[in-house]
């Protein structure tokens, strides 16, 4: 199948892969966000006016690809994941070693040493959470998410609670740039110009990771899975090794992870900290990304992430004083604002964008054939209670870890 | 041949299943009803026979080869299939994707675990394999459900669920299919078209069937033996004049002739 155009009940969609047939104005809705993608960086440095800074922006889409990844689990598995830090920590910390210790500088060894590290650790605590469902798969992913995190807080030589350095070396001429094999004699000089190649290259990464996703998703294997999420005896009972998959959707899962982590690790952070990457927090924020952006749908995840750290960003801005001296509130407030978007948006942000469409289609009709009220008007009412239900639902996850 | 050989499963004081000995399918394609009241031990010997439950002692053999300590998964990929009492579908998927999905997992397309590879599993699409899709229209048709084919199996009518229910199970090409009372809460009027779509395919696949049923006159209808269990034993097995001729069945089964 080769990129073209179809007709679909009339209407004109163009095929961009096997796979991925879009409508032209989910086409226009696609190249619109890619380019506004590229644009972050440069919009977040032309202004002082926006509260848009770059480093909560490349934080928000690394901690999205990493949602990415966990999304396989609770979209399709139905299984919920506290503790998803643990492989982007791995992939931050094993790309923090390796530039530390053994004074490896090439991305094109970093960042797979990361992603085989992370999809490794992925390999072993899939397997002790294999024989738990609901609330226990939960718990046990977050048990071993605190284990990792205590780990280089205890260990001198890791940085204990300060962590690793990572950045590049600071002689002239020298940038994270040298990282990439050279494609020729391009002096490139000027932290804005690398900032914005390192973002260039995080969104090419982060697009084919989720092309990648989108494929996995509508394959046998992402069908096998939503069977387990739906109805795991009978999965079994039509011959299906449930654990192998569920292990094997954590796998890629933690692969995703390690990604994230070394992109992480290699171009924006000045060190690799265990409070950054490891700690229960990270994975909450990787969770509720997913929650946010919208956990039935592809995109949502990554989308999510860049709001979430945006959003944290403002607001670690206030401060509250009072008798006991000035505190910080930031994330009192983003924890607010966020519970308020999951209840204004209960299917996420990007799921609502859908939902969104659905609506102004309904709207058209009912010009057309007035007589459509009645059913449009108790339609709304049950999409009303399904709203309703799907925040209790998200309210449910971040709490108890079932859906 | 489908053998229970000296089943016997306790849970805790209760003993559930007591020791049975049973032969399934001693010709291809035989339809076996297994009677009894509440509490008789017939889920437990079908939980038994298919692996959901271990038993305490005894066998499980198929086609001459010990299968007692195979999983449920292994077991359904040597031929062994069932349907349980409440249906069991993939609730958010429709009539096709069910049986889409289940045909996938019957031919080990699912993933880098069979022998068709983990690059096919992952990256092909799942609605791309036309031997797979002609199966489904297949199964489809014969399980008239042609006018539901792309209904969300939850929004589905209870008879048509069980339908489906059944349909999945066929799609695995059973060679021994035991269906946990396939007409249970189904309307009366649906009850006929249910058991009869299932006598139909399983006559048409040669499939040998064993199924637990509650209404009598079904037993009478189709039944080529009988087995009544009470309290987890053995009480007969006939052909299905014993459902008139054995007083002490039909005290049990009915609580007449006392």
């Amino acid at each position: 199948m080769t990129p073209g155009l179809e007709r679909e009940d009339g209407s004109l969609r163009i095929r961009l892969m096997k796979g991925l047939v879009v409508s032209p104005l989910q086409l226009l809705g696609i190249l619109v966000g890619i380019g506004l993608l590229f644009a972050l960086p440069d919009i977040a440095r032309s202004t002082e006016n926006l509260p848009i800074r770059e480093r909560p922006i490349y934080r928000g889409m690394v901690l999205g690809l990493a949602a990415v990844g966990l999304n396989l689990l609770l979209r399709h598995a139905d299984l919920v994941s506290f503790g998803h830090a643990a492989f982007f920590g791995t992939g931050a910390y094993t790309t923090a070693i390796l530039i530390q210790f053994y004074e490896i500088q090439s991305v094109l060894i970093l960042i797979p040493m990361a992603i085989i590290a992370a999809t490794l650790m992925a390999v072993l605590i899939g397997y002790f959470t294999l024989p738990h469902e609901g609330l226990y798969f939960a718990l046990v992913t977050l048990a071993f998410g605190q284990l990792l995190y205590s780990i280089p807080r205890g260990i001198g030589e890791l940085g204990g609670t300060d962590g690793l350095n990572v950045l590049a070396p600071s002689q002239p001429g020298t940038s994270v740039l040298d990282r990439f094999p050279r494609l020729g004699d391009i002096a490139l000089t000027g932290s804005d110009i690398e900032n914005s190649i390192l973002f260039a290259v995080t969104i090419v990464v982060s697009l084919i990771m989720l092309l990648i996703m989108l494929r996995i998703s509508k394959s046998p294997f992402g069908r096998a899975l939503d069977a387990i999420g739906q109805q795991r005896t009978r999965a079994r009972f039509l011959g299906l090794r449930v654990k192998r998959y569920v292990w094997a959707a954590f796998i890629i899962s933690g692969f995703y992870g390690g990604v994230a982590g070394a992109l992480y690790a290699i171009f924006f952070t000045s060190g690799v900290s265990p409070d950054e990457t490891l700690q229960v927090f990270v994975s909450g924020d990787i969770l509720y990304i997913a929650i946010l952006g919208g956990f039935n749908t592809l995109t949502g995840p990554f989308i999510g992430g860049i709001i979430f750290e945006v959003l944290a960003n403002i607001a670690s801005d206030f401060e509250l004083t009072g008798p006991g001296g000035t505190k910080e509130i930031g994330r009192m407030l983003t924890g607010i604002v966020l519970l308020i978007i999951v209840f204004v948006f209960p299917s996420g942000v990007v799921g609502s964008l859908k939902r969104g469409g659905k609506v102004r289609e309904a709207g058209v009709d009912l010009k057309n054939d007035p007589s459509l009220i009645g059913p449009w008007l108790s339609q709304a009412a049950s999409g009303t209670v399904a709203a309703a239900k799907r925040a209790v639902e998200n309210v449910r996850i971040l709490l108890l870890g079932v859906k | 041949m489908l053998e229970a050989k000296g089943l016997r499963k306790a849970f805790g004081n209760i003993v559930a299943t007591d020791d049975v000995s049973l032969e399934f399918g001693r010709e291809e394609g035989e339809m076996v009803f297994i009677v009894g009241p509440n509490g008789a031990g017939k889920s437990t010997l079908i939980n038994l026979l298919t692996g959901l439950l271990d038993p305490d002692e005894g066998e499980v053999i198929l086609d001459g080869e010990e299968i007692t300590s195979l999983r449920a998964d292994e077991r359904v990929h040597k031929g062994l299939v069932r349907s349980f009492q409440v249906v069991k579908v993939f609730e958010e998927m429709t009539v096709r994707e069910n049986i889409r999905t289940a045909i996938l997992i019957k031919e080990e397309m699912t993933g880098g675990f069979g022998p068709r590879g983990a690059l096919q599993g992952l990256f092909s699409l799942d609605d791309e394999h036309e031997e797979v899709e002609a199966k489904i229209e297949e199964l489809i048709d014969q399980f008239r459900l042609e006018d539901v084919a792309d209904d969300i199996a939850e929004e589905l009518p209870h008879g048509d669920r069980k339908l489906l229910d059944v349909a999945m199970s066929f799609a695995l090409d059973p060679s021994y299919l035991l269906l946990d009372e396939p007409t249970s809460g189904v309307s009366a009027q649906e009850t006929d078209y249910v058991i009869e779509t299932i006598v139909e395919v399983s006559e048409k696949q040669n499939v040998t069937t064993v199924t637990i049923e509650h209404d009598m006159d079904l037993v009478r209808g189709y039944a080529d033996r009988v087995i009544a269990l009470h309290q987890g034993s053995v009480h007969g097995e006939g052909p299905p004049s014993i459902l008139e001729t054995d007083d002490e069945l039909r005290r049990l089964l009915l609580g007449v002739g006392e």
